[in-house]
């Protein structure tokens, strides 16, 4: 797909996301309207994870094939996932300020998931610091490949640790424990992430390309 | 709980700026190297045998 038709498609669905977190979406009981921040804050980390899912699968077949093009992807989704990390991580801190009072705590959620931005980060000087490049990617396939251990480690951290956080709206064992009204709010702008995250990642994988061809 | 619609319009803002921010950066950074990029050799003009005419 075009890259253009894919970026207006992410920006038509990010337009109907807000509308139906903003205006669609019911105001909440416990938290009021405060509570739309999730609209962001959710998404942000679920594309963060599915961002660094793909770098471990790039590194993968990076190790095993040696291909430039998985390598480019695998830098590229990091990049692209340690922006939407860093999203979820600022949202998150606005959101407790105004529900919890402090922008940040030490709980096991806030403190695996700054561990995970933090590896991600290292990821991407790793592959900076290097100057032959087969090298860099070879270190950071590796590196790819650890650093996934972490994301389970978030995201069933409201579970093996006592937190202040709430337990994850998405991708949890049982049935749906949320509204439809805004459970559908909450899937627009998932789509719309997802979306975006796309288009953002084969962006990043055309100026790699450019990048070593300019190099070469 | 009263309503914070200043942390929500903070949240949304943040979001919006970082995004447009990386895409911005990731545009520019496509137009430097477009033209930085070594250009191809130019096949020069097409020959008959190559347009498929009779000889």
């Amino acid at each position: 797909m075009n890259h253009r038709i894919l970026g207006a498609a992410a920006v038509s669905v990010l337009v109907a996301g807000l509308v139906m977190a903003l205006g669609v979406a019911p105001r909440e009981v416990a938290q009021g309207n405060v509570q739309r921040i999730m609209y962001v804050h959710v998404p942000a980390i679920l594309i963060g994870y599915l961002a660094f899912a793909v770098v471990l699968v790039a590194s993968v077949a990076y190790l095993v094939r040696r291909g430039e093009s998985a390598d480019r992807l695998a830098h590229a989704s990091a990049e692209v996932g340690v922006v939407f990390t860093g999203i979820n991580i600022a949202t998150g801190a606005i959101w407790g300020k105004s529900t919890w009072g402090t922008w940040w705590t030490w709980d096991a959620r806030l403190t695996s998931v700054a561990i995970m931005f933090v590896i991600y980060l290292g990821y991407l000087l790793l592959r900076g610091m290097l100057e032959d490049r087969e090298r860099a990617a070879r270190f950071a396939a590796v590196l790819g490949i650890v650093a996934a251990l972490d994301i389970p480690l978030v995201h069933f951290s409201v579970y093996w640790w006592r937190t202040l956080h709430q337990p994850p709206t998405m991708l949890k064992p049982g049935a749906a424990a949320m509204a439809p009204a805004f459970a559908g709010a909450l899937a627009v702008n998932v789509v719309a992430f997802a979306l975006l995250y796309t288009y953002l990642v084969l962006k990043r994988v055309h100026v790699l390309r450019l990048e070593q061809e300019v190099l070469a | 709980m009263p309503d914070h619609w200043g942390f929500v319009l903070a949240a949304y803002g943040l979001t919006a700026v970082v995004l447009a921010a990386y895409w911005r950066h990731l545009v520019r950074r496509e137009r430097e190297l477009a033209a930085l990029r070594p250009r191809r050799p130019n096949p020069g003009p097409a020959t008959g045998a190559a347009q498929g005419s009779p000889s």
